[in-house]
């Protein structure tokens, strides 16, 4: 039997070993299928329509004229109701487009924002009006509609017709301020009803006025809603930045309904495990992902027992792609790290080094393998759960778990690995064993500083439950007095994760200087190296910050 | 972000450089469309007949009650002249120069008048409107330039642009010289 028909065989008795296991067959949609709603299919052909509409009134001259008549004949539809009281309704409700209705809007959700401290929706709201404000201007002074022919303006106006920039103007900061400051769900859904209905009111309050074409109205209000949209999901994404008013992070992906129904079909299908219940767990420590313990059947072979799964989507390889630029550019090329193209090589890579640490013996827990919930969109990873296991800050540190914990650093030094994400909740104690968790910053071949690093983060977390002298004392039993020396001098600020920097803070005595005290001296490993890139990077990255704050300034008319 | 570039360098173009969005005749320009609807009353609309060497158009400004757009100089400096309609203007103690304009059926006022740095009001008063050139030039700047701004403006008929606009789209540009609209008084 050669290798590759071996490989057939056990994947075959495989099978035979999960019975449930099931091959999606070609043509059968994955187990959560990437849908544009009606309402998704719906904005798209509008955003279609009018590309083609500006594309065709630029080009085309007589399109324009034909165009003209037509939209003049909408218009008459409802200005042929004008009568007084209407007209006096009417011109209320155009105060909604007013820019004093639309500045006291867009200074609220500031100050709701910097109140709350959600800085990250305040830039993508502040971003999403300056973008709609420019390119409604510049594209209204290209497309250089005038105001509608042929009937009695009774409104006030400024400058070209087309899109309407009050509605555009309006429509942004309404979607933005829905998705900065109301919560996913029920009521973000009645908000934007809301927001539709006024959107509608006012449309038709424009052109009774004769103010706005009913073209203009329209254009100015899809693009509104597709900048607003697509900027919050963009760079704001409830997945990663969910809105909420209670303390410590939420949310993350929503594993109800469809996609709660989809992860246990998934798991069945692919795995051959039988799910009895999905909760979320441990969201408070984690960023990068949303961490799920899944309790599971029992088998023939198993009882009924946990596994641990962390589900990527793509929103998790922008916020990757973001943080990794950020440390570029605020520490430079040590450690050499890439950002990820996809969330398929994202899970891929943690199964991957989950798998290496496991065939190493380094006690990480049991892989079970990927599971695809949307193809190229959101993948799980499963693993053991670690049941009855208690943080490292939490248990009893004894001899044989500094030991461990040293010898597990030792081993990978001598693989030729680093962790780089040593910190109190990636360690775990169970029965007097250390686990090591999370797994995805695992580098092979990493710098010799990363590997320092390390070491000191180690010492540090086994310190934090014991004394220095103590692990120092083992230490010695696996690593040299110089290797000690350089990871201590390795070890400043920001390589150490917070969470450890954090709990150094509270323990009130001054490890580090402990562990330096007793290592021989060492002049200090700088954090900071420069390359071509990351100057690039940061010139780029100011450049940019410098145009956004040119942009507010000139456009500050928008807000003031 | 190209959106953005490529908006602002539209618009770039469109506001300075030789040929610019005000330029006469009026009938060739979606501007005037905008002024005329901008003054409805207004007989008259302003319009740039040749920039002589050194100016450049500035920028133009729309809304329901005054249209405006100015030229910049390198002489006069930036928004050295503002030409702005209106459909009527102040012009109690200005002086009455109108024999010092060629334009027909215009009477012309001036006030406000400095030379040190020069700056005026001089408005155009006829039938339902009036166009007010402002100057206000620079520290260094000679007042000879007003001269040259002068000749860079005329004026163009609206009963040319109401004709135009019914021939090409069918529609009525409402206000002088055009029947009455749908909802009108």
């Amino acid at each position: 039997m050669d290798a590759t028909t071996e490989g057939i065989e056990q994947g075959r008795s495989k099978g035979h070993a999960h019975p449930e296991q099931r091959r999606r067959p070609s043509g059968e949609p994955p187990a959560l299928p990437h849908e544009l709603g009606r309402s998704g299919k719906f904005f798209l052909l509008m955003v279609l329509y009018f590309i083609l509409v500006i594309t065709g009134f630029l080009l085309f001259p007589t399109l324009r004229e034909v165009f003209e008549r037509w939209d003049h004949t909408r218009q008459l539809w409802i200005t042929d109701l004008r009568s007084p009281g209407l007209t006096r309704l009417m011109l209320v409700v155009n105060g909604l487009a007013a820019s004093w209705t639309i500045r006291v809007l867009r200074w609220t959700v500031f100050l709701g924002l910097i109140v709350f401290r959600r800085w990250r929706h305040l830039f993508v709201f502040l971003g999403a009006i300056i973008f709609t404000e420019i390119v409604a201007y510049n594209s209204s002074s290209i497309i250089a509609r005038p105001r509608p022919l042929g009937v009695q303006i009774l409104a006030g106006w400024q400058g070209y017709s087309m899109p309407s920039r009050p509605m555009a103007g309006l429509t942004v900061s309404a979607v933005g301020a829905t998705y900065a400051l109301i919560m996913a769900g029920r009521s973000r859904s009645i908000a934007k009803w809301v927001i539709g209905f006024a959107l509608v009111v006012l449309g038709f309050a424009r052109v009774y006025l004769g103010v706005d074409h009913s073209t203009d109205v329209v254009a100015g209000a899809v693009f509104g809603i597709a900048v607003g949209v697509a900027s919050f999901r963009w760079f704001a994404p409830n997945d990663l930045f969910p809105v909420s008013y209670r303390r410590g992070k939420a949310a993350h992906l929503d594993i109800g309904g469809r996609r709660g129904e989809a992860i246990v079909a998934a798991i069945r299908d692919q795995l051959g495990l039988a799910v009895l219940d999905v909760k979320p767990v441990g969201l408070e420590g984690s960023g990068g992902s949303t961490p799920l313990r899944i309790k599971i059947e029992a088998t023939d072979d198993e009882p009924e027992r946990y596994v641990f799964a962390k589900l990527y989507a793509k929103s998790h390889v922008r916020a990757d792609r973001w943080y990794k630029l950020g440390r570029t550019i605020l520490y430079g090329a040590l450690e050499d790290e890439k950002p990820f193209q996809s969330v398929r090589r994202f899970v891929e890579y943690e199964d991957y080094t989950l798998r290496l640490l496991h065939d190493l013996g380094i006690p990480v827990p049991r892989p079970y393998g990927i599971v695809e919930i949307t193809p190229e969109r959101e993948y799980m990873i499963v693993m053991e759960f670690f049941e009855g296991a208690v943080e490292i800050g939490d248990a009893e540190i004894d001899d044989g778990v500094i030991d461990q914990g040293l010898g597990m650093v030792r081993r990978m030094w001598d693989e030729g690995l680093a962790h780089r994400d040593i910190k109190p909740a990636n360690l775990m104690v169970r029965d007097g064993e250390l686990k090591v968790i999370d797994v995805f910053f695992v580098q092979v071949r990493p710098s010799p500083w990363r590997q320092a690093v390390d070491l000191a983060n180690m010492m540090l977390v086994l310190a934090l439950r014991s004394d220095a002298e103590r692990v120092y004392a083992h230490a010695l039993g696996y690593f040299s007095e110089d290797e000690i020396a350089e990871a201590f001098a390795a070890a400043r600020g920001v390589a150490s994760p917070t969470q450890l920097r954090n709990n150094l803070k509270q323990d009130g005595r001054d490890l580090l200087a402990e562990f330096r005290r007793m290592a021989p001296e060492r002049e200090q490993v700088s954090i900071q190296r420069w390359s071509v890139r990351r100057v690039l990077l940061t010139i780029g990255v100011l450049f940019a910050a410098f145009l956004a704050m040119g942009l507010i300034v000139s456009n500050w008319n928008a807000f003031a | 972000m190209a959106v953005i570039v490529l908006s602002a360098l539209a618009s770039c173009s469109a506001q300075a450089g030789d040929a610019s969005e005000a330029d006469c005749p009026i009938e060739d320009g979606e501007l005037f469309v905008l002024m005329a609807q901008s003054v409805p009353s207004a007989t008259l609309l302003p319009c740039i007949a040749a920039l002589p060497a050194g100016w450049t158009y500035g920028g133009s400004d729309v809304n329901d009650d005054l249209a405006r757009f100015w030229l910049d100089s390198d002489r006069g400096g930036i928004h050295a002249v503002e030409v702005s309609l209106a459909p009527a203007c102040r012009i109690a103690g200005a002086v009455d120069v109108t024999n010092s304009t060629s334009e027909g059926g215009v009477r012309a006022y001036l006030d406000e008048f400095d030379l040190h740095p020069f700056s005026a009001n001089k408005y155009f008063v006829f039938p339902g409107g009036c166009v007010t050139y402002r100057y206000r030039f620079g520290p260094n700047a000679e007042p000879t330039l007003a001269l040259e701004a002068d000749e860079a403006v005329t004026f163009g008929l609206r009963t040319v642009l109401v004709r135009q606009v019914q021939e090409e789209l069918g529609l009525t540009l409402c206000g002088a010289g055009a029947p009455p609209c749908v909802g009108g008084d």
